[in-house]
């Protein structure tokens, strides 16, 4: 049987995609480890079809969106830059007019597409894939495609629009006020705001108090994660306390996947041993959830903030100022929010309609198990979609699973570059593209090393403070069961769902991150204080380091050398 | 409704439909207490009351032959513009050296004497503002710290016989009004003891900002505020969260006091040149009952308010005035334009 690409159309190919960019940047963030081939299709023509989408919608001046490509389950980017000046003044012309809904009323518009995006999870989430006949379980396929593909045209049509605007106003308080995004000022401004993935964090924190309130305690400090379902269900208490947790894993923290951009994991519902594990360190620690109250006080500080900045400035530029204000606050939530009704949401719809025909292909003899589903691309599923007893895709699985394996093992390139292109010359380009999502999440700013501090690391503040403590190296979310209260996590980035994590840490250092970074806006939301960009904080930092971080200086101190 | 014709009327009597029968300003401060605000305390002579006095002394018929014999070969507004000073010097002689009737005189003096016993300050000072129907920013007089009854009665005259300054009459001709009859109304108020004054717009009027209001004020009283002789002392407050926003403090040399009779420019003791004029509760007052008034109304006030240093705060703080603001209406969109533009910038970096 023939294997086809795992993305046709948009592989890798040195000898034709040069000419469209010289640079091609590794999506470090998302695509390592390797996709498995299955997600790597979903990322690479969604995400891609959404950033075109969105840039197009709001006729960004300088910048097309970016083209993406895949090679050995990597995710590969380059901008799609508008060179001539006449077509870039006709785009501003658009975009003044395409612009305004975010001016206008961006709460609104936002609820409109959480709406259409919960309508179209609940139609899918309708059907029964035990139950269903083969030909349901492939149109469940089909519509959670065009679903995927709605998302991401959501996502990166409000993420330029709502980023366009936080760019600005960084400019703006670099000119009026003589502050940028590093500054512990600027991060006053974006703190204390509510978002729908920190209330889920509170439901397991609350989950944590109802078990103890049970007489609980005992089961979840004895029990293991993995187990703890199946010990509680040996008890009426027990029994009494899943019948929350489960309603609670249906409707609100389910559908999340640990790493927000692969499918290769069970969700929390299908194994809630994650949520377990939080709910375990919740009991143990005795973590309770003061986010609420801590927020309160970074409401009133964040107040105290605007008055100091609206005395500065003049009484007839206050209006516009509040306003690019107001939009640039929209930000610093929606950063955060979006990934639990976007990105986590809509994977997980992605999981749960792969894991229904994998489930039916694996007893209909077309694979051997379910998960060997995410090995094949859509047009090999809807192949074998109807009769899948008919077709063996085993040679086709085998064969990908093997490539697969390999990727993981080698690893992939940061970037590919044109001969006699240069890293320095290809950052030039990103910046030059005013691509808003490419300067505040993939770029950032660069640390500015200050000899005279004698520091070990430097970086960039990402939320304001400073804080001794232990260094704990995190790669995984498995490796967050080592920190105990005031440690200071070091990782490459963070993942949406370590969120409940950060109320016991001391602080964070991320080798990349930028001011809309995950890292930076949870940091900023517990006020503790992050460091970003230290780009080698994992390799200088060593498990059990003691170390000092003053993240208003963007400088990391090793204790005990 | 039905309103009872008299010469005097208490303020408190008074409302914005007594606007042709005591003047614009009587009724306007009647409407101010009609909305629970704190105004001084004083009277109005009605229009009725001026044609009483004209009527009784002969006067109408004085000014009317004086103008009938000055227009009688026809009068030319631009080149004859002497015969008209003469004119008014003339009327205005015979309206302020007339005896006041007797009974008329009884009853000013009659209500004169009950101010005094509701302030309780004998011989309280007042002040003497004309109050026409119609609206003529600036044509006619108003005499400050007027004390004692004769004073009242002289003042009281000077203000009718204002209606005939040369502008007047000029400003009749031009608009066909008769140039012989023009009844105006009168306020006697009594004088703060003022430790500052000045005036608040419900707006910020230069960009239409409706969420913001502007407290402008100087020490003394609020006249120097007003004709914008100094800088005052500014405050813009946001009228949603009441915050003050920003405070300017000038340094003010001058402010204008009571003389002995009238008032008169003065230097601002060293100590206070640079001290806010005003307290931050007192700020918040003007904008709370600023607000208030401006929701009455429908629209953005331009008040006139004083803070008198005999009493105690809240009760320290008077209205004498409250108008529709004049401000720059605010294009909708206009600020969402200006963002638009300035993101544009941003991508031609």
């Amino acid at each position: 049987m023939k294997i086809y690409d795992c993305v046709p159309g948009l592989e890798f190919d040195e000898s034709v995609d040069f000419a469209i960019s010289p640079a091609w940047f590794q999506d470090a963030t998302h695509s390592v480890p390797p996709w498995t081939p299955m997600f790597g299709w979903f990322w690479v023509n969604f995400c891609r079809h959404g950033m075109q989408y969105g840039a197009e919608k709001l006729s960004l001046p300088t910048v097309k969106g970016w083209d993406w490509r895949f090679k050995d389950g990597g995710g590969y980017l380059a901008l799609l830059i508008v060179q001539d000046p006449e077509e870039r003044k006709a785009r501003e012309e658009r975009f003044r007019v395409a612009i305004r809904p975010f001016l206008e009323d961006f709460p609104g518009l936002w609820k409109g597409f959480v709406d259409e995006m919960v309508g179209r999870y609940d139609k899918l989430k309708a059907l029964n894939l035990d139950t269903a006949t083969n030909i349901e379980l492939l149109q469940n396929f089909e519509d959670t495609i065009s679903t995927c593909r709605r998302m991401w045209e959501i996502h990166m049509y409000m993420m330029y629009g709502v980023y366009t605007a936080f760019v600005l106003f960084e400019q703006m308080t670099k000119q009026l006020l003589g502050f940028d995004d590093s500054s512990p000022q600027f991060h006053r401004l974006m703190s204390g705001f509510d978002n729908k993935s920190f209330q889920v964090d509170k439901g397991l924190f609350d989950l944590a108090r109802k078990a103890e309130a049970m007489g609980l305690k005992d089961v979840f400090l004895s029990t293991a994660p993995a187990e703890m379902k199946k010990v509680l269900s040996q008890t009426a208490t027990g029994q009494e306390f899943l019948k929350t947790f489960d309603d609670f894993m249906e409707k609100e923290a389910g559908w999340r996947l640990e790493r927000m951009a692969e499918i290769n994991v069970p969700t929390w519902l299908e194994d809630p041993t994650p949520a377990f594990a939080v709910v375990k360190m919740a009991v143990e620690k005795g973590m309770s959830y003061n986010l609420d109250e801590d927020r309160k006080k970074l409401e009133a500080d964040r107040f105290a903030a605007e008055k100091e900045v609206m005395e500065k400035i003049a009484p007839e530029q206050r209006a516009w100022f509040s306003m690019i204000l107001k939009l640039a606050q929209n930000s610093a939530w929606f950063s955060e929010e979006h990934n639990h009704y976007l990105d986590l949401y809509a994977h997980a719809m992605v999981r749960r309609s792969c894991m229904g025909l994998g489930t039916r292909f694996a007893k209909e003899g077309a694979i051997d198990n379910k998960d060997d589903i995410l090995f094949l691309m859509p047009d090999e599923v809807r192949r074998a979609g109807i009769n899948p007893g008919m077709f063996n895709l085993r040679p086709l699985v085998e064969r990908r699973k093997a490539e697969w394996e390999q990727w993981c093992k080698q690893g992939n390139a940061p970037a590919f570059m044109k001969e006699g292109f240069t890293f320095e010359d290809a950052m030039g380009g990103l910046v030059g593209s005013m691509d808003p999502i490419a300067l505040k999440v993939v770029v950032g700013s660069m640390p500015v090393v200050r000899p005279e501090l004698k520091a070990d690391l430097f970086g960039v503040c990402g939320s304001p403070g400073t804080v001794e403590g232990t260094v704990k190296i995190v790669w995984t979310e498995a490796e967050l069961s080592k920190i105990i209260k005031g440690d200071i996590m070091v990782a490459p980035t963070t993942s949406p769902s370590w969120t409940p994590v950060f109320s016991i840490l001391g602080g964070v250092i991320v080798d990349r991150g930028a001011s809309l970074s995950h890292a930076a806006i949870v940091g900023r939301e517990y006020g503790i204080p992050v460091i970003m960009n230290t780009f080698e904080g994992t390799k200088v930092l060593k498990d059990g380091m003691r170390i000092r971080l003053d993240a208003n200086m963007g400088a990391v101190y090793i204790l005990d050398k | 409704m039905n309103i009872i014709q008299k010469e005097i009327y208490w303020l408190d009597e008074l409302s914005k439909e007594y606007n042709d029968i005591v003047g614009k300003k009587c009724a306007n401060l009647g409407e101010l207490v009609s909305l629970g605000l704190r105004v001084p305390y004083g009277f109005a002579l009605s229009v009725k009351a001026y044609e009483t006095y004209m009527e009784q002394t002969g006067l109408k018929e004085t000014v009317s032959q004086i103008v009938e014999k000055a227009t009688k070969t026809g009068l030319d507004v631009e080149k004859e513009i002497d015969k008209m000073i003469e004119m008014s010097a003339k009327i205005r002689e015979a309206i302020e050296t007339a005896d006041m009737p007797p009974g008329l005189g009884r009853e000013i003096a009659t209500y004169y004497s009950e101010l005094q016993k509701k302030v309780g300050i004998p011989d309280v000072a007042c002040a003497v503002r004309s109050s026409g129907a119609v609206s003529m920013p600036g044509q006619m007089e108003t005499y400050l710290n007027i004390r004692g009854e004769a004073e009242i009665l002289k003042h009281v005259k000077k203000v009718w016989a204002s209606a005939f300054t040369t502008r007047a009459i000029v400003f009749r001709i031009q608009n066909n009004m008769p140039i012989s009859w023009a009844p105006i109304g009168i306020a006697v108020i009594m004088m703060i003891d003022a430790k500052s004054a000045g005036v608040i717009l419900t707006v910020l009027p230069t960009v239409g900002d409706l969420d913001r209001a502007i407290v402008e004020g100087n020490f003394g009283l609020g006249e120097s505020v007003v004709s914008g002789e100094i800088t005052p002392d500014s405050f813009v407050i946001n009228k949603n969260e009441m915050c003050i926003e920003s405070k300017s403090i000038s340094e003010k040399t001058k402010m204008v006091t009571y003389a002995e009779c009238g008032t008169e420019v003065c230097q601002v003791p060293e100590n206070l040149r640079n001290c806010s004029c005003l307290e931050d509760n007192e700020i918040l007052e003007i904008v709370r009952i600023a607000k208030e008034v401006e929701k009455h109304f429908g629209n953005p006030q331009d008040m006139e308010w004083v803070v008198d240093k005999r009493f105690t705060f809240p009760e320290n703080i008077f209205w004498v005035q409250a108008r529709g603001a004049k401000y720059t209406k605010k294009e909708a969109g206009k600020d969402e334009d200006y963002v638009i533009d300035l993101m544009l910038q941003l991508f031609r970096k």
